[in-house]
């Protein structure tokens, strides 16, 4: 089989080309640091790329994985649209898996919770909580959207060890750093990872576990009913 | 503190004078109503950040961006009905990002503006032409800024 992934919910952009033997290649660019993003810039050219590199082509795709956030809307937009309209052009199915739990995976081997933490801007984040188990990781928490200090609370009430990762829990390291039983997990764990989502999604293709294109949304947890009062509004 | 204007020339002048002040993350909210000049504000302000080329309304694209000595983002709340909207322009993350925000009809959305932000009322005086600009300096990042603003942008208005 041939695998494409992609994950593009934080201001990383991803992609790998994987076989049932792995990773075949994969690109990343860009980081927290970056001044803009560069979703809609770097994807396409990065698979075009990578497929030369592989030496592969996007006609021999079994099937498609996309990192679904949540997180960054600007990447999320472009990652997922660009999976959806590849797999109705190629006919293929789609896997989607939420970039948190590409996150917390890789960390699986630990015995503390692993905690990922996606800037959500505004002072909030995207997180969840996961608990290891043998083979993987297993989600205690919805998939949450609030401020780093929620979370620090959340943390300091369970009163267990917990590993922190993603680019929120570096952005807003000041708010766990007074907790004891936290520990970060570096810069080798902040964005959603690529291999994770190649061995998360062959075993789903496997068992046919997967969606037809327009099944496949982005979480979205930035939600309000708030209509806007357009008194002035003429 | 308060301005006034004779034209849209010297609107943007004045807008233009902002522009040094501005720097990565800044939020620059638009208020008057339809004609009241809320974009010729915003040009003046683009074009005193280095944006060559036209800026047009963003009423029909809601977000144009442009490239400056800081990206520019030009955004138009007038066609949402609802502060999702925004959310799922990525609003929050044009804030973040690299460059400066200036959002027409922001004061409708207040709830979803950052604490940190100018706010730039405009209204129209007695000649078609002439504006009355007042500018508000909201939140931690422009504190103690007002004295030093008003003496920059008076200059040359005289």
């Amino acid at each position: 089989m041939l695998l494409l992934a992609i994950d593009t919910a934080t201001r990383r952009v991803g992609a790998a080309f994987a076989s049932d033997h792995g990773v075949l290649g994969r690109v990343e660019v860009g980081g927290p640091g970056d001044s803009r993003p560069r979703h809609a810039e770097a994807l396409v050219p990065a698979i075009e790329y990578l497929a030369n590199e592989c030496a592969v082509r996007l006609d021999q795709l079994s099937a498609i994985a996309v990192g679904t956030g949540p997180g960054m809307f600007t990447g999320l937009r472009v990652g997922v649209t660009t999976a959806r309209a590849l797999a109705l052009a190629l006919r293929v199915p789609l896997i989607p898996i939420a970039s948190l739990d590409l996150l917390a995976y890789p960390l699986r081997h630990g015995r503390s919770l692993v905690v990922p933490a996606i800037d959500a801007r505004r002072n909030e984040v995207y997180y969840a909580i996961y608990r290891p188990v043998p083979g993987g990781v297993q989600r205690e928490s919805a998939y949450e959207l609030g401020t780093p200090e929620d979370l620090a609370s959340e943390l300091e009430a369970r009163g267990v060890d917990a590993l922190l990762c993603g680019d929120g829990a570096v952005r807003f390291a000041d708010a766990f750093r007074h907790l004891d039983r936290v520990e970060f997990a570096g810069t080798g764990h902040v964005a959603p990872s690529l291999s994770a989502l190649v061995e998360l999604a062959i075993p789903r293709f496997e068992r046919e576990q997967f969606c037809a294109a327009d099944e496949v949304r982005p979480i979205y947890l930035r939600q309000s009913d708030a209509e806007i009062s357009w008194e002035g509004k003429m | 503190m308060k301005f006034h204007t004779a034209s849209a020339d010297e609107t943007r002048a004045l807008a233009a004078r902002l522009a040094p002040h501005l720097q990565a993350g800044d939020v620059v909210v638009l208020v008057g109503d339809l004609g009241s000049g809320k974009t010729t504000f915003a040009q003046g302000v683009a074009r005193g950040l280095g944006v060559e080329g036209p800026v047009t309304s963003p009423s029909f694209t809601l977000v144009q961006q442009y490239e400056g000595r800081l990206p520019v983002a030009h955004v138009d709340v007038y066609r949402l009905d609802r502060i999702q909207e925004l959310h799922d322009l990525g609003f929050e993350e044009l804030v973040d990002g690299a460059g400066v925000t200036l959002v027409e009809w922001g004061d409708a959305v207040a709830q979803a503006m950052p604490n940190d932000r100018v706010v730039v009322k405009l209204e129209a005086g007695a000649e078609d032409d002439e504006r009355s600009v007042a500018l508000e300096l909201l939140g931690a990042r422009w504190h103690g800024a007002d004295a030093e603003i008003e003496r920059r942008l008076s200059e040359g208005s005289a």
